[in-house]
């Protein structure tokens, strides 16, 4: 008997080759038909600061969410052991370094005095040393297997049989935790390997080193091998995708038609412009898929402003940022709004104020990305709850934009960006390119024509027409007017096409409505909670307490007729929103938008991700009791 | 103006100050497209805020008034998205090297095809006359209370140093040469920028066209000025002359072209080399999806171009 789900936390310093390691790892399971959806966690730091993988595998399906504590720790140092031994199940087991059984917690000069001492603090409490020896007498006293493994003696074996530098040695420290993590978890050494060949693909030698890296690690290891064994899968893919949020957000984009990015660099939407500048033309069958320009600007200012030029041209454009980025782009976004111009900002949040947490995750601005920009004209705010939905999310996203001729935020977040997942293959017969352009009507081209709402939308360059734009107060040929019935009319023309959208896009793409109506409460929440929030309501009604989840899709306009339907039918009781921020913000929102007041709220600000656990117990607080507002903050 | 290049003139009215420098550029534009024989629907015009930034309301080509110093991010956009297309920036001081001025030197960096025309009057005129990047220090002009006590920056010498590889001066009443440096701009290949000497009859009385008229001298009447660059190894030292010439202000103001390097590879080639189809097939001109709004990109193709990230599942038996 097996674990049909399992979770685990693969840690080590930043830049050692951990992220290798989860990619290995991913594929290697994906490859036998196991589920995994795995979050990287680190410092805004190159090399040398603790990063880890939190990893949940299952054998039925593709994992939603993250949860505490783990079955296995998989440490390539000291400090993870430090930082994570709580995190570990009585039961479960810890896979560390031998050579650093002496090391102290005090003399790890890479982890923050604060967490330093809470740790010293911790070991004392429990009546022990501050010395990695006494943590592992700790958790065997909880029931921890810890199983060691000298590095220094495998990777002096590899060093000597392959002639290795000695000061590239570090890099197969990645080899050996995943090659560990593969024998527990009962994996067999064909997937691995399929797992390293994948990942170094044409780097024949690295693949033979990991390969014989693995072997030493099954010799030494043998009586473990599937101590945590993983339950035969009985998933259903024959094909899946291993990607994050960014690469699926750009492999949309792709699809979607995109042909002008733009970006400036920053944690964590980077990622998405590297991928699109690796494809940014492919010539498949004949066909030529692209050109995309992908352009690095100088700031963020021009990335926005670009995109919308390309706009103009007639292109699909967007640009991906994050909080900081696209505070800079906000008086674009007004002229985009003014000229009626369609882009898509992809938006990851991070943790702000300012730089904040750089590199971990928050859900904080959505009320700055529903009302940023001076003046008062359509605009749309989209959300994505896993990798699945961010793919048809970003083809929508164009879709309206060029459809109602305005600006959508796709406003995601850096749990999504940086997790990586098994996700089945989309199904492109469901996905359509709407335009909606219409032929330009014979006489003067007036761009901004006043007879319907959407005005027939030509290119620059189109033969034989020419426009003007301004973000001045325009008449319909886009030329300055301050007269003011014009102004009226072109004024409540840019607001009014917000109800078209509200009116036209299918309730379904607006808000979705998960579990059985009826029960005892409703959870609220949007993006990536989504996984978390399903697994919560699951959770919580083995015992007893049966809710829905409300994934509110569009954010603006908001779907204020949708959410009072679902409320309506479920009696407006116990309604606890859920929201990666200080404010619980959605609820709020709700409240300005559909006159909902939502009391309860379970807010999470460390900017790690809402885990399994501390969700179903938060909920539950909320749910048995007077207390409106519970804060988590579980998560190293 | 009329009867002069009348075919470009748009019937939006004109509402520049009376005597304004600008009269002058416009008319010079109007000429110098006629004389390109521009197709108005291949031609845009781009510009910022400001008494310059009205400017493609008068003309009949495409235009596109942007925001406060971000003219050249939009050009920048519209030129990769469609390459087919002629693109014009008109930008003031104030727009171009002040809050603009990062855009401005990235755009020597790319050396895309794109003319910058700058409308050099030293003064924030819309806002009644505040001084701008090019009013030099201890200028008083009348509109200010106080000195300047801001050092201004050199638009040829910063245009150089940034990379643009056409770099020139006019004067905006030196109608015939105004014209024809924009003709030679335009003409050009790479990121080209003409400044021009533009007296602001309303705010600065320091750099009046009394002022312009006695000063300036065409480099072309010199038949040792030698601006272009031939071969790479010219460039440092050609540049180097530019700039020496660019600092030459006072009694004699120097106008005519100062630095012209076709050695350099422009955006599109660099572009080009990478994305291979570029520019015949480009963003504009590509497909996206068929009539029945289907995306190019199927389940099959789907599959090709992503391999690398998709997992064939072999379960063990």
């Amino acid at each position: 008997m097996g674990f049909s789900e399992l979770s685990l936390i693969l840690g080590g310093p930043q830049g050692s080759g951990l992220e290798t390691s989860m990619l290995v790892l991913s594929r290697a399971l994906a490859y036998r038909g196991y589920g995994v959806v795995a979050d990287r966690e680190y410092y805004s730091n190159i090399v040398g600061r603790h990063s880890y993988i939190h990893m949940s595998i299952s054998s039925k399906r593709t994992p939603r969410s993250l949860t505490y504590p783990v079955k296995l720790l998989v440490s390539m140092d000291a400090e993870t052991v430090f930082t994570h031994f709580k995190d570990i199940e009585s039961g479960g087991v810890l896979f560390y370094d031998k050579d650093v059984r002496a090391k102290k917690v005090t003399e790890i000069p890479s982890i923050e005095e604060s967490l330093r001492s809470r740790i010293a603090r911790d070991l004392k409490a429990l009546g022990a040393g501050e010395d990695l020896e006494s943590v592992l007498g700790v958790l065997r006293g909880r029931g921890v297997t810890t199983i060691g493994m000298s590095f220094q003696e495998i990777l002096r074996d590899l060093m000597k049989t392959f002639g290795i530098d000695p000061r590239s040695l570090s890099r197969y420290v990645s080899g050996i935790i995943t090659s560990s993590a593969a024998l527990l978890l009962g994996l067999d050494r064909e997937a691995l390997k399929y797992g390293f060949e994948r990942v170094f693909a044409a780097r024949a030698k690295l693949v033979e080193q990991n390969v014989y890296v693995a072997d030493s690690v099954w010799r030494e290891l043998k009586s473990y091998e599937g101590l945590l064994r993983l339950d035969y899968p009985e998933t259903e893919f024959s094909e899946v995708l291993v990607a994050t949020g960014n690469d699926v957000v750009a492999i949309a984009k792709i699809v979607a038609g995109l042909r002008y990015q733009s970006y400036y660099p920053i944690t964590p939407a980077a990622d998405e412009s590297f991928f699109l500048e690796k494809y940014e033309v492919s010539e498949v069958d004949g066909t030529i898929v692209g050109p995309i320009v992908v352009i690095q600007t100088e700031d963020e200012i021009a990335a926005i402003n670009s995109a919308i030029g390309a706009s103009l041209a007639g292109v699909r454009s967007s640009t991906a940022t994050s909080g900081p980025g696209f505070d800079l782009m906000v008086e674009g976004i007004s002229w985009a709004g003014m000229n009626e111009a369609p882009v898509v900002i992809t938006y990851y949040q991070r943790g702000g104020p300012s730089t904040g947490l750089p590199t971990r995750g928050s859900q904080s601005d959505l009320l700055s990305s529903a009302f940023a920009a001076h003046g008062e004209f359509a605009k749309v705010v989209l959300s994505s709850g896993d990798h699945l939905d961010a793919f048809y999310d970003t083809v929508l996203a164009f879709n309206i934009a060029e459809k109602y001729q305005l600006p959508v935020i796709h406003l995601l977040d850096k749990f999504l960006a940086n997790s990586t997942a098994t996700i089945p293959l989309p199904d492109l017969g469901r996905v359509r390119i709407e335009r909606g352009l219409k032929p330009v009507p014979p006489g003067t081209y007036k761009r901004f024509n006043l007879e319907a709402l959407i005005s027939p939308r030509a290119p620059l360059g189109t033969p034989g027409v020419i426009m003007w734009y301004t973000g001045d107060e325009h008449d319909e040929f886009g030329h300055i007017s301050e007269e003011p019935e014009n102004r009226v009319r072109m004024y409540s023309k840019r607001i009014e096409k917000l109800k078209l959208v509200d009116e036209e896009v299918p309730g379904d793409l607006k808000l979705r409505v998960y579990g059985d109506e009826g029960g005892d409460f409703c959870l609220i929440g949007w993006g990536s909670v989504k996984g978390v929030a399903l697994d919560a309501v699951d959770e919580i009604a083995k015992r007893g307490f049966r809710g829905i989840y409300v994934d509110v899709k569009m954010l603006w306009p908001f779907p204020r007729r949708e959410l009072l339907e679902v409320l309506r039918r479920s009696g407006f009781g116990n309604v606890v929103a859920v929201e990666h921020s200080y404010g619980v913000n959605i609820a709020d929102l709700a409240a300005m938008a559909a006159g909902v007041q939502i009391r309860k709220r379970i807010a999470k600000f460390t900017g790690r991700p809402i885990t399994l656990s501390e969700l179903t117990q938060a909920l539950e607080k909320t749910l048995t009791s007077d207390v409106d507002r519970v804060v988590i903050s579980y998560g190293g | 103006m009329e009867g002069r290049g009348v075919s470009f003139k748009s019937d939006v009215w004109v509402d520049w100050c009376p005597g304004c420098g600008n009269y002058g550029i416009l008319t010079a534009v109007f000429k110098a497209f006629a004389e390109l024989k521009l197709d108005p629907s291949k031609t845009v015009i781009v510009s910022g805020i400001g008494c310059s930034g009205k400017l493609p309301h008068f003309v009949n080509v495409n235009g596109v008034h942007t925001l406060h110093g971000r003219a050249i991010p939009f050009a920048t956009g519209i030129k990769l998205a469609n390459p087919e297309l002629t693109v014009v920036v008109h930008g003031g001081d104030g727009d171009l090297l002040g809050i603009g001025a990062g855009h401005f030197v990235a755009l020597g960096r790319r050396n895309l095809d794109i003319v910058v025309i700058l409308h050099n009057n030293g003064v924030y005129g819309l806002t009644k006359g505040q001084a701008s990047p090019t009013l030099p220090l201890d200028a008083k002009t009348k509109a200010l209370p106080k000195p300047n006590i801001q050092q201004a920056v050199n638009p040829i010498m910063l245009a150089v140093a940034s990379g643009y590889t056409f770099v020139a001066r006019s004067y905006a009443f030196e109608g015939e040469h105004l014209k024809n440096v924009i003709v030679d701009a335009v003409k050009h290949r790479g990121a080209a920028f003409v400044d021009i000497l533009q007296p602001c009859v309303t705010f600065n009385d320091i750099f009046t066209s009394e002022y312009y008229r006695k000063r300036v001298y065409r480099l072309d009447k010199d038949p040792d000025w030698d601006p272009v660059v031939r071969k790479p190894e010219e460039r440092i030292s050609k540049m180097l002359k530019a700039i020496e010439k660019s600092a030459e202000w006072g009694e004699r103001i120097p106008i005519g072209v100062f630095y012209v390097d076709s050695t350099v590879s422009t955006y599109e080639e660099r572009l080009s080399s990478r994305l291979k189809v570029y520019p015949k097939v480009n963003p504009a001109s590509s497909v996206i999806a068929s009539e029945d709004l289907r995306p190019v990109v199927d389940d099959v193709k789907f599959k090709k171009i992503f391999s690398d990230l998709i997992v064939r599942v072999s379960k063990r038996v």
